[in-house]
């Protein structure tokens, strides 16, 4: 919210300099996002009144004009149009320089007409954002008069208020916390502002048919108003605000919403049926056309403001609380004005503006919670106000339907602020604090007050709601510093798999996060489980639904670093799968070794194979790769696709990129793992080294192709005997003298006891064994 | 005789060739030994006479073919290590030096803080329910609170978590007071994506509660973490500000320097305060009091470190990665 300063002086006078003021609200919670100075008038404008106004022969907009500056009529060339005659607007003498558009106004000829001066637009002047036409003032302003005299500069602090101070989205309720902080008295002017009799007679009825919704409304009649132009001093309070001026009767209730933070809407009286209003929800199939133009199609708990069409059926005029409708605005001729002044539910302002997509000054403010007690005095304040500006008479009586709320006490111990904020207040300076804020404070003894806060502030409901209201009056700033007094001992853990991912790094491997938003098309292109979880509302098609693995961020960075020699990538995160887990994904290509001047050391899926094992290794658990299926593993090559078994159990695949996924993703040879996480792990236990020298045999067998290493390892290792220490493949062949279906797998076992050296004998007899065992199995040995 | 001994040693190219020289001169048949033998023929006293002199000059010869003999080894030596010899400043063979990501470079420097302060780091799901992201931290449905908090809901109504903020409540419900948590993670705002903003970003949480927390413990934690991070006696500011899960509520800054434009200012770093007595009723805890912050783990990352644009973080250029491989 904009925050001028010369408007904030109205309420508490005087005001620290600017950068100080800013501080100062800083400090209270209302967080400055910026102060800048907003220029005024430049000098050398004045106000002039149009006299003549005839179109240029040969121009489709220009128009010559005649204008009175007070002192003598001039000819003037301009393009706006709304330029006619008797508009009282701002002439740029020659010589005045406009740095809003960065030119200086001369004299001049513009189709054969001498220009003396020019008309300006609320743009071009500075002031605010309005180019469609020049501006147009009331008649206070008078011909001649020095309008950067009348339209000083000033500093606007730029406030983003947080969501819970409803009351501080106007200048009253930003005054009071300064008045508060300040030790000042505040302001308001709508206090002086006379009361109408809610006994008399003044034609208007209301009835509220959902006191939910609406349970106060106010409204007041003003007569023979006459619809024009707002004062000068009126258009400025509003630009300074950030709105635009529009005519005398909706600037005020424009000026009010800022003023005091209490939306209005004002009615010409004539569309009041027998000048009554009502307050009810939309009915199925109802529909109102709003100020913007746009017709809504409502909803049943969409509360409207109707008055009765001319058969008597009633008919919705307004989305309450969010905006007016189209029709029933004050017009130029509008004479007699009914100002409806309500409190509405925050709830169901915020429902209905947030289904139609609506966000305008009244909803934000109705959302967040009017001072339900504000409206009979915010009414008699803009219907004075409306008089002032367009000459009306405000009717004595005044229509109020419905009553105020107030706010439950709370019991509150002056000692909960040095308990949570630990610093003292004094406790007269609690109560001066919290009087200023507009509480009521009830001493019923020694720690023992009941405080009842102000109807403007919803925020406040508990003790501690009124500890940081004393807190931060007498400021933050007096929070000390110290340690937590407790006795916590953090169990050892490492949940965010710091280890791991250092260990991955240490081997080489570049750490990357992905997105954990993807689409199914980039799901099904990667052959990656389908989706499980779907987004409501996602950032387009290709972030609709959330992860089901980690590789196909891999494989897109891959694609990002397509033209890298080697790739050597990993990810730790989330997959959605229902439930959602933690997993690692790996992903390697290109070379593992280079220098470029030798052969490349490339990368296969035994060196893939090596990294998880060394990972396994470290952890002290059983590692293997067993063969994995198409349906296990649809992404991996069929041929080079392995289940990853750690400690026993499957956590993921690892293998080679299914050659037709990488062509789907332009790429090349590409290696991938994705495993879950956390790693088992097993503590480890120190076991003695071995001291005899062991005895080694070699023995090679010829089997099938499709029998796997694994296999043949097992075998051997099940009738080798107990002293069998170590077993491993040194020599792997397959082509002739070999048949095709066969290889060779040669293996090397060697035996150890811990307490002797193993005799020749000894260590060949175990070698029959595994002779024997290959033979019954069906293989033969190689000799 | 040992200058003709000399010249033959000094001749010998190689090891074999002086092992010949040796062998004529020192072997079963060499020269010295048989005028060793020869000396059986002379008297005693002649005897004892021309044997010193053999010895003397046995000895010399052993001497110089053991000289010869470490010469020849050296001489080897160097012509094997100037045959060995490289070009050292050719590329090297080398696989790719990796590194962990940027953020998490960060997020582990603030756990060790965290760690050396003696509190807990604990992780929590992304995908989350109403009840933990927002009516548990004591935002009430349709509460205007929530829109400061553009959510990405899920078809089933669930949703991803806009704060580390839900795991509080779940760390509260499975743990009793005194503890001191830390939840580093993702989380997720639906807001358009631009160089500082991000769909996905992350954020760390602290949370501690016991018996007589105070506001002031809060500003001390922030305390500590700002002098562990820009370095001892940093300036920390606190200042009211609304988040529904605590109450008094602040926002934190801390004074530094920033490294692009030199200049001294606050950073503004997140949000805290005293947890809600609402959320701890939604814990079932009683009588304790506790604070609460939480902050942008890329801030961080990026300002002291000059990252330009936040979508750096997801882009995944190895070019990009490649600098975050150093120490922080």
């Amino acid at each position: 919210m904009n925050v001028p300063l010369s408007l904030l002086r109205q309420f508490v006078d005087p005001l620290p300099e600017p950068a100080e003021l800013a501080d100062l609200l800083a400090g209270l919670g209302l967080a400055v996002e910026a102060v800048h100075d907003q220029p005024g008038i430049p000098a050398g404008v004045i106000a002039a009144e149009i006299v003549e106004a005839e179109p240029i022969e040969g121009s489709d907009h220009l128009t010559r004009t005649v204008v009175d500056d007070g002192k003598t009529r001039r000819t003037v060339v301009c393009g706006a149009p709304n330029a006619r005659v008797g508009v009282r607007t701002a002439l740029a003498l020659p010589g005045t320089h406009l740095p809003a558009i960065g030119m200086t106004v001369e004299s001049r000829s513009v189709m054969g007409v001498e220009s003396d001066g020019m008309l300006c637009s609320a743009k071009e002047l500075g002031v605010y954002d309005d180019a469609r036409g020049i501006v147009e003032y009331g008649l206070d302003v008078v011909p001649g008069a020095r309008l950067d005299e009348a339209w000083p500069a000033d500093v606007i602090l730029e406030l983003e208020l947080t969501p819970n101070r409803a009351d501080a989205f106007s200048l009253l309720g930003v005054a009071r916390d300064v008045a508060a902080k300040l030790g000042q008295p505040l302001h308001d002017p709508s206090e002086a502002a006379p009361r109408g009799d809610e006994q008399g007679d003044d034609g208007l009825t209301v009835s509220l048919a959902d006191e939910e919704g609406c349970p106060r409304l106010v409204l007041q009649r003003i007569d023979d108003v006459h619809v024009a132009p707002s004062p000068l001093w009126l258009q400025r309070h509003l630009a300074l605000l950030g709105l635009r001026p529009r005519n005398n009767v909706v600037d005020v209730t424009n000026y009010v919403t800022f003023a005091l933070g209490q939306p209005s809407h004002a009615y010409d009286a004539r569309v009041l049926h027998e000048g009554h209003l009502h307050v009810r929800r939309a009915h199925a199939d109802e529909a109102v056309e709003l100020l913007d133009g746009e017709t809504y199609a409502l909803h049943e708990r969409d509360l409207v403001i109707a008055t009765d069409d001319a058969s008597g059926a009633s008919k919705a005029i307004g989305l309450a609380g969010v905006m007016g409708g189209l029709h029933d605005s004050v017009r130029d001729d509008t004479t007699t004005v009914a100002l409806e002044v309500a409190y509405f539910n925050p709830v169901t302002v915020r429902v209905t503006a947030k289904r139609h997509g609506l966000h305008t000054d009244a909803h934000v403010r109705f959302e967040r919670g009017v001072d339900p007690e504000l409206q009979p005095r915010a009414a008699a304040y803009a219907a004075s106000l409306i008089a002032d500006v367009a000459g009306g008479t405000v009717h004595p009586a005044t229509t109020h339907a419905g009553s105020g709320l107030t706010r439950p006490s709370i019991r509150f111990r002056p000692s909960r602020v040095a308990f949570l904020m630990a610093f003292d207040v004094p406790l007269d300076a609690q109560q001066r604090y919290l009087e200023a804020l507009g509480c009521t404070v009830q001493l019923n003894g020694d720690d023992d007050w009941t405080v009842t806060p102000p109807t403007w502030r919803f925020d406040l409901t508990i003790e501690e709601d009124l500890v940081e209201e004393v807190a931060r009056l007498h400021g933050y700033e007096h929070i000390g510093s110290t340690r937590p007094d407790m006795t916590f001992t953090p169990p050892r853990s490492d949940p965010t798999h710091r280890a791991l991912r250092d260990e991955l790094a240490a081997a080489g491997l570049h750490e990357t996060i992905h997105y954990v938003f993807t689409g199914d098309a980039e799901l099904a292109r990667a052959r990656a489980p389908e989706a499980r979880v779907r987004l409501a509302n996602p950032q387009g098609i290709e972030r609709a639904c959330l992860r089901t693995a980690l590789y196909p961020g891999l494989l897109n960075a891959a694609v990002t670093n397509r033209g890298a020699p080697a790739l050597a990538l990993f990810e730790v995160g989330r997959v959605f799968l229902e439930p959602e887990r933690e997993r690692l994904a790996i992903l390697q290509s290109g070379a593992v070794e280079r220098s470029g001047w030798r052969p490349d050391v490339p990368m296969d899926v035994w060196r893939l194979k090596g990294l998880l094992s060394e990972l396994a290794e470290r952890r002290n658990v059983a590692f293997a790769f067993e063969p994995a299926t198409a349906e296990e593993a649809p992404m991996l090559h069929p041929g080079v696709a392995a289940r990853v078994v750690w400690d026993g159990k499957p956590i993921g695949f690892a293998g080679r990129l299914h050659p037709e996924v990488a062509a789907a993703y332009e790429l090349g040879e590409v290696y991938l793992a994705e495993i879950d996480l956390p790693l088992a792990a097993r503590r480890l236990t120190v076991q003695d080294v071995a001291r005899q020298p062991y005895a080694e045999r070699d023995v090679a067998i010829v089997a099938p192709r499709d029998v796997t290493y694994e296999t043949l390892a097992h075998l051997a290792r099940g009738a080798a005997g107990d002293r069998l220490d170590t077993l491993f493949a040194f020599d792997v062949y397959q082509g002739p003298p070999l048949a095709e279906e066969e290889r060779s797998v040669a293996l090397r076992l060697r035996w150890r006891d811990a307490e002797r050296a193993l005799r020749d004998e000894e260590v060949d007899e175990d070698l029959a064994n595994v002779i024997r065992a290959v033979e019954t199995a069906g293989y033969r040995i190689r000799q | 005789m040992i200058d003709e001994a000399r010249a033959e040693i000094q001749a010998a190219e190689d090891a074999r060739a002086l092992q010949d020289v040796r062998v004529r001169w020192l072997g079963k048949k060499g020269r010295i030994t048989l005028e060793l033998k020869g000396l059986a023929t002379l008297d005693p006293d002649a005897r004892r006479e021309a044997g010193r002199e053999i010895n003397v000059v046995k000895q010399q010869v052993e001497a110089l073919v053991e000289a010869r003999k470490e010469e020849l080894a050296r001489l080897e030596l160097a012509r094997a290590l100037a045959a060995e010899r490289v070009d050292v400043t050719l590329p090297a063979a080398q696989g790719s030096s990796g590194g962990v990501h940027l953020l998490t470079k960060v997020t582990n420097r603030l756990l060790d803080v965290f760690a050396s302060l003696g509190y807990e780091v604990v992780t929590g799901p992304e995908l989350e329910t109403d009840h933990y992201n927002f009516e548990a931290l004591n935002f009430p449905p349709e509460h205007p609170a929530r829109d400061e908090q553009d959510t990405f809901w899920t078809e089933d109504g669930r949703l991803l978590r806009t704060h580390t903020s839900p795991m509080q409540v779940r760390y509260m419900e499975t743990h009793e007071p005194p503890f001191k948590v830390v939840v580093p993670g993702k989380v997720f705002r639906n807001e358009a994506v631009d160089a500082t903003h991000e769909a996905q970003f992350h954020q760390l949480e602290a949370l501690v509660v016991g018996e007589r927390i105070t506001m002031a413990d809060l500003r001390g934690a922030i305390q500590e973490m700002a002098d562990a991070l820009f370095g001892e006696g940093t300036r920390t500011r606190l200042q009211p500000s609304f988040f529904p899960f605590v109450e008094p509520g602040a926002e934190f800054a801390i004074w530094w320097t920033h490294p692009k434009t030199g200049r001294e200012e606050w950073l503004e770093l997140g949000g805290c305060g005293m947890v809600h007595p609402n959320v701890f009723k939604a814990a079932g805890y009683e009588n304790v009091t506790g604070f609460a912050f939480g902050f942008g783990i890329e801030r961080l990352a990026m300002v002291p470190y000059g990252v330009p644009d936040i979508r750096w973080f997801y882009q995944s250029d190895l070019r990009v990665l490649r600098q975050f491989r150093g120490a922080l």
